[in-house]
């Protein structure tokens, strides 16, 4: 596990610094400003891009789904460590709620809930195993990754034909299709563009901006991460903290899981296939560290976003797949070293000034 | 170490709230918007020959990058030129991902195609995808692959029948075996319908042996490259490599590395391959290669964009709505290698005729 010797330091802290930054250095600010310009350049470039059902929508669900995978990757680097098996909890979590819909019959709600406790479930036996044996994190949740690889496809051969659970509950659909156009308060109704499954995205990024902002725990799982010596002889129970970290990320990969499923159709042992690199990529464009220590509730959903508005942008312009991946890495590049070139461009501005 | 579940209870219960309580929050209260699908307005007398095909503009998706796919390209654009459609693309960025396929679709919507003929990808899911195009109004049809269950949302649906092209290639290998011996199958991701409907057809094959054939293993996911196939073969070969005497391969890259595997190791077991990849075609002409299932890719993208056009043009409406047709699948040995693609054509050609007289009603 890396440390950190400098004291962590959260979003909703300001820096301790003497001389203050500038307001522009802020990542999560450039990230927005990025995010925004791209916007209206491909706008302008394509104006299908503003079809707030077509392109919008889709676009916005997709952001919804891999901000909360972005999330369950973020809490276990909050304290130092990864879990690689991200989809495969994802998988693991949509196969219970699968199984609810398809073999018990269970409300959506009581699905949701089996599969919220079926990630958290698996997420406590990989923090437990990673504490208790003070195994590598890496490690662990490569092993996890492949004994649920293993498990899920077994099941879902086992209890399917098509290995799918095609049961639908009522009010799946509408969950994958409403957005706020379909609510109306009188005459005025919501934007068509912004999905209601997006609800989950915007709770889970509150429970989490509330735990690491305002919360003691969450405050020793951030100094956990930066830096479990330190951590551990003032007195913070690490090995709690880190099964807490990895239960919440089983939890809101389930959660992750959940969506993925909702939005295309039916509960499949595929789901979270690619999940493992946009939970990485959402969250350290938005200023997590790898290290543990720091993370950013918001700079989580911007990066995924970045990489969402890029990918659409790219598609709508007719980009092909020999060069979607060149550009998409070439405008990521440029994103980072535009942060990085911000950072000590303001660093030299507030040396001088001392 | 003791684990106290205060540390745990917290956060679980908070996401766990927050996301409950968030499921009874779907609401509808705005009024319901019109239906999309237009209603089909019938031009007189012209039959199935497109009139005006320059309106349509026709998208064909595969659900990735796969060499099957190639034809599609250009079949496509030939169609294009023949009808002089408004436009014919062929995207395969979707990156075998149902998300992204369907992100895909509804940016090549907003680019303007009208009409879609789509691999799904996920064949449990892809009804979902086929029913929110056909509610924008968009003709959608279902080409190499149809969806699992007995609903077709889409069209129609103008694929191999796989569960039958496996079939014919396990009797095929059953046959060349001489009617006994072991068999091996080599196939692609299993948590696939489409794999599952092969493992039943070779299934079938082998149980109607009586048996004599026994199936010896059947190795799922290598499909994903030729480096992960030709890896698995290879070890196969080094394990049981004296047992087989039979390999079907009813996946692409599987099928390849099997011929590969045959020639540099001269086994005597018979290799039925999949597709007409070069070396499978090559394979066949020296003999290490018994026999390969072709398909009909060419006759799925030709047949397809037609029809789309002739729907979007609301010149033809389909007769029976999510109607299945097998675009055929042909068992190529030694003796028909030269001139199977005659058979295929001829194949395409029937269809067009198949479809203007059965599954299309035209004004």
């Amino acid at each position: 596990m890396t440390t950190s010797v400098s004291p962590p330091r959260t979003t909703a802290e300001a820096p301790a610094a003497g001389h203050r930054m500038p307001f522009w250095v802020n990542q999560r600010l450039g990230l927005l400003v990025l995010v925004i310009a791209l916007g209206v350049l491909f706008g302008v470039l394509r104006p299908a891009f503003l079809d707030q059902r077509l392109v919008l929508f889709p676009l916005l669900r997709d952001v919804a789904t891999l901000t909360v995978v972005a999330l369950a990757q973020m809490v276990a680097l909050s304290v130092g460590h990864m879990n690689l098996a991200v989809g495969r909890m994802a998988a693991f979590g949509a196969m219970f709620a699968g199984v609810g819909y398809d073999k018990l019959h269970l409300p959506m709600q009581a699905g949701l809930l089996l599969c919220l406790a079926a990630g958290a479930v698996i997420g406590a036996v990989t923090g437990w195993l990673i504490a208790r044996t003070g195994g590598s994190s890496f490690v662990v949740t490569l092993a996890m990754d492949f004994a649920l690889l293993g498990l899920v496809s077994l099941t879902y051969s086992a209890l399917t034909e098509d290995a799918a659970f095609t049961t639908r509950p009522a009010g799946i659909d509408a969950l994958r299709s409403y957005s706020l156009a379909d609510l109306c308060l009188g005459p005025v109704c919501g934007s068509p563009a912004i999905p209601q499954l997006a609800q989950f995205t915007v709770l889970a990024m509150l429970g989490l901006g509330v735990l690491y902002g305002c919360t003691r725990i969450g405050r020793e799982l951030l100094l956990t991460g930066a830096n479990p010596a330190a951590a551990e002889l003032s007195g913070i129970p690490t090995g709690r903290r880190v099964l807490l970290a990895h239960t919440l990320s089983g939890l809101l990969a389930a959660l992750a899981g959940f969506m993925a499923a909702a939005g295309t159709g039916t509960f499949r042992a595929s789901i979270g296939d690619d999940f493992m690199l946009p939970s990485f990529l959402g969250a350290v464009l938005g200023g997590t560290l790898l290290t543990g220590g720091v993370v950013s509730v918001l700079g989580t959903l911007l990066g995924t976003a970045l990489v969402g508005v890029i990918r659409k942008g790219l598609d709508l312009l007719g980009v092909g797949l020999e060069s979607l991946n060149i550009y998409l890495g070439c405008i990521l590049l440029l994103a980072l070293s535009a942060d990085r070139i911000r950072t000590v461009v303001s660093y030299r501005k507030v040396v001088r000034s001392t | 170490m003791h684990f106290a579940t205060r540390s745990v209870l917290p956060g679980v219960l908070t996401a766990a709230l927050l996301a409950t309580g968030a499921t009874a929050c779907t609401y509808r209260n705005a009024p319901l918007p019109a239906a999309g699908q237009a209603s089909a307005a019938r031009h007189t007398g012209a039959g199935a020959e497109l009139v005006d095909g320059a309106g349509a503009r026709v998208a064909l998706v595969p659900g990735g990058a796969h060499p099957y796919f190639r034809p599609w390209r250009t079949a496509g654009a030939t169609v294009q030129k023949t009808y002089k459609l408004g436009a014919v693309t062929f995207d395969e960025t979707a990156e075998w991902d149902q998300q992204k396929q369907n992100n895909l679709l509804s940016t090549l919507a907003a680019r303007g195609y009208n009409a879609f003929g789509i691999f799904g990808v996920s064949p449990t899911d892809i009804n979902t995808t086929f029913a929110d195009l056909k509610s924008q109004g968009f003709p959608v049809a279902s080409l190499g692959s149809c969806p699992a269950g007995s609903t077709d949302e889409a069209d129609f649906c103008l694929s191999t029948n796989v569960e039958l092209a496996a079939y014919k290639a396990a009797k095929a290998a059953i046959t060349a075996m001489g009617g006994k011996g072991t068999l091996v199958h080599l196939t692609g991701n299993n948590v696939d319908a489409n794999t599952q409907l092969r493992i039943k057809g070779v299934a079938r094959a082998v149980r109607e042996s009586g048996g004599k054939v026994g199936l010896l293993q059947t190795v799922t996911d290598i499909d994903t490259d030729l480096g992960t196939a030709q890896k698995a073969v290879s070890d196969l070969m080094a394990a049981k490599g004296g047992r087989i005497t039979g390999i079907v391969a009813t996946a692409y890259n599987p099928a390849v590395a099997a011929a590969d595997a045959v020639r540099s190791s001269g086994s005597k077991a018979k290799v039925i391959a999949i597709d007409d990849d070069a070396k499978i075609l090559s394979g066949i002409r020296q003999g290490t290669v018994t026999a390969t299932v072709v398909q009909n890719p060419v006759g799925q993208a030709e047949i397809g964009t037609w029809a789309l056009a002739l729907l979007q043009t609301k010149q033809c409406t389909v007769r029976d709505p999510g109607v299945e047709v097998d675009s055929g699948s042909f068992v190529v040995t030694r003796a028909n290698v030269a001139d199977y693609d005659t058979a295929r054509q001829a194949r395409t050609a029937r269809l067009k005729t198949e479809f203007a007289d059965t599954y299309l009603s035209c004004g």
